[in-house]
């Protein structure tokens, strides 16, 4: 536990802040989301080391979370999908001159669901990594497959195309060597394929050039920013005491959503703004410009984001894009998140959990005050942004191996990244496939092995017969509620 | 109901999706499948293969039927930038290793600004050189990546 202090060291504290800086501009920013940002940065902190570098990556999911909310009150455009929600009545807080108590209420609650959802995170993820020693690969492959159902079915759209997604970066997964015996597949004799697929590369394509092909299809137009005074920035004490509840409800809301495989910050603030119409007490102003439906959205969408730091840290499962990309920073520095982590390296796993509570901190400081910045931020034209964008993206691709052959994989990603989203296929899901792939073959063909090629060895555990049930019932449940929908009279 | 040409092109998306699952299950056939005690290379990409050949087919019969969110077709409708791009981009990909970072990404740069409506032929290329430059100077210089 004291390893807590080693996020207070000055090289941990700048790593941290200049991951919430950065990570508070990407959420200003409407279209570059938290995981292509952490992308591009990946070339940068593998010079930073493990403790720092990770603290820097975790900063930018955090501060990303944020900054989304500032362009959702100011400019009623959401910097990420995780603000959309914050945009209803904040934006028509704005208009009624009350924009800087709705940004200063923003912080608050992003800082108090932050602050709750790192005590969680410090008490539950050492516990979870501890049962998950008791784990096989039969268990494994259940929790895997479970988180890959649970996703299809919470990404929104259509459920055949967001599992199409994730079969399909499973399937680029198994390009280059196999998990067990070595084998070279799918390579087609191209010597760089060899490896397999860059994961950076192709989030970069995924996330970065697509957004840029994205933006050329649709330029958006940079709406004009309100002004806000730093003495703007006090709530009325009504509007405090009105944003307790909802603010507490958000957290415990968004800290256990953030368990759950999928788009969890987002969710969250969904749920949260649901939540608030059915039992805030001032339900009927929601939508009109009520200050629950900032607070209870705004601390939701920040406790998910610590929420899914637990699978990711205790067992080496990462369900969104983002802890993705962390678990990608992680191996690119040799460390391997899961239950061994916390013996390993225990310097990186209290050190990044200790930088949370400062990175915390540090957003609260910045983002009052420095809140009109932020917010003119958004305002820079994006063809003076994007094509800077693509280079970065190159060079993230390129770094990773020091091998060309990963910046054809950025393009063909970008390029199939822009058309499936033409076509409604969120590019998430692929991302947490090719991720999830090679976790998902390994733990199936040991589970195969240890159980002599019995198939009933892959539930005859109980944690792992639960959770493949479970992945059946989330699988056939949106099928049958569809039948029986149908089925009934009228 | 999704409206046709929606409807027509999520079915020409699954064909394409069971396209990839055929190519893909082809290519898999050389490698073992050996059994499921001693499982081979190529018994999980048989599954894979299989599992997205089924949601193709899922996706196209549902293509008809289902009301789903029509599909966002401002993007296809503006592509001509974006397909201009596309190629400029595999020819970055193509030149890079030839030409170096340098003078590829103040191409690149260059081309994205003017078709992102950058006007004028002088605020382009300084961006460029702006990019180019500043990137080579961080990426080099002072973090130490070999770029070509």
């Amino acid at each position: 536990m004291s390893e807590l202090f080693v996020a207070l060291t000055p090289p941990n504290l700048l790593a941290c802040f200049a991951g919430v800086v950065l990570g508070t501009i990407v959420g200003v920013l409407p279209g570059l989301g938290p995981a292509g940002a952490m992308a591009l940065v990946l070339p940068v902190i593998v010079k930073l080391g493990p403790t720092a570098g990770l603290i820097m990556l975790a900063g930018i999911y955090y501060g990303s979370m944020y900054g989304g909310s500032t362009t959702s009150i100011l400019v009623n455009v959401p910097g990420e999908a995780a603000s959309v929600v914050t945009t209803i009545d904040g934006y028509r807080l704005a208009r009624k001159g009350r924009a800087g108590a709705a940004l200063a209420i923003a912080a608050i609650a992003s800082f108090v669901a932050g602050t709750f959802s790192v005590v969680a995170l410090q008490l539950a993820a050492p516990l979870v990594a501890r049962t998950a020693l008791a784990f096989g690969p039969a268990e494994y492959f259940a929790f895997a497959l479970l988180g890959v159902v649970l996703l299809a079915n919470l990404t929104g759209g259509s459920r055949p195309k967001s599992l199409a997604m994730v079969v399909l970066g499973i399937m680029l997964s198994t390009v280059g060597m196999d998990p067990l015996g070595g084998t070279v597949r799918f390579t087609f004799e191209v010597a760089g394929a060899q490896a397999g697929l860059s994961f950076i590369a192709v989030t970069a394509g995924l996330f970065g050039v697509a957004e840029v092909l994205a933006t050329m299809a649709a330029p958006a137009s940079t709406a004009p920013v309100a002004h806000v005074r730093f003495r703007e920035l006090y709530p009325s004490r009504e509007e405090l005491r009105r944003s307790v509840p909802p603010m507490l409800r958000g957290t415990v809301l968004g800290f256990l959503v953030g368990l759950i495989p999928g788009p969890a910050a987002t969710i969250a603030s969904f749920v949260s703004y649901g939540v608030e119409k059915k039992v805030s007490k001032y339900r009927d102003e929601l939508g009109t410009g009520a200050i629950e439906g900032v607070a209870g959205p705004e601390a939701a969408n920040n406790a998910a984001a610590g929420g899914g730091m637990i699978p990711l840290l205790s067992l080496g499962l990462p369900f969104t894009p983002s802890t993705a990309v962390l678990l990608s920073g992680m191996l690119l520095m040799s460390v391997t998140p899961g239950p061994f982590l916390l013996r390993d390296h225990p310097q990186v796993f209290w050190g990044v959990i200790g930088s949370f509570y400062v990175g915390n901190v540090m957003l609260l400081l910045l983002n009052l005050p420095l809140v009109g910045l932020f917010a003119r931020v958004a305002t820079i034209p994006q063809r003076s942004l994007m094509p800077g964008v693509l280079v970065l993206c190159a060079v993230a691709a390129y770094s990773d191996n020091n091998n060309p052959f990963d910046v054809w994989v950025m393009v063909g990603a970008g390029v199939l990244g822009y058309a499936m989203r033409g076509r409604g296929y969120d590019p998430a899901p692929l991302v947490l496939g090719l991720v999830l792939g090679p976790l998902l073959e390994r733990s199936l063909l040991q589970a195969l092995t240890i159980a002599r090629g019995e198939l009933s060895g892959l539930w005859s555990s109980p944690p792992a017969a639960v959770m493949l049930v479970a992945a059946l019932v989330v699988f056939v449940a949106p099928a049958l509620s569809a039948l029986a929908r149908r089925a009934a009279p009228g | 109901m999704t409206p046709p040409s929606a409807a027509r092109r999520d079915q020409w998306t699954a064909v394409g999706l069971g396209v990839i699952a055929l190519g893909y299950l082809l290519a898999g056939r050389r490698y073992p499948l050996d059994t499921l005690a001693t499982p081979g290379p190529g018994i999980f990409p048989l599954a894979a293969g299989l599992a997205l050949l089924a949601l193709a087919v899922w996706q196209f019969l549902t293509a008809h039927r289902r009301a789903a969110a029509p599909a966002d077709t401002s993007a296809a409708e503006a592509a001509h930038a974006p397909l201009i791009m596309s190629v400029v981009l595999v020819l970055y990909a193509a030149g890079l290793p030839v030409v170096g970072f340098l003078l590829a990404s103040f191409a690149l740069v260059f081309i994205a600004a003017r078709l992102m409506g950058l006007e004028g032929w002088w605020r382009p290329a300084a961006l460029a050189l702006g990019v180019a430059v500043a990137s080579r100077v961080v990426f080099v210089t002072w973090l130490g990546v070999p770029l070509p």
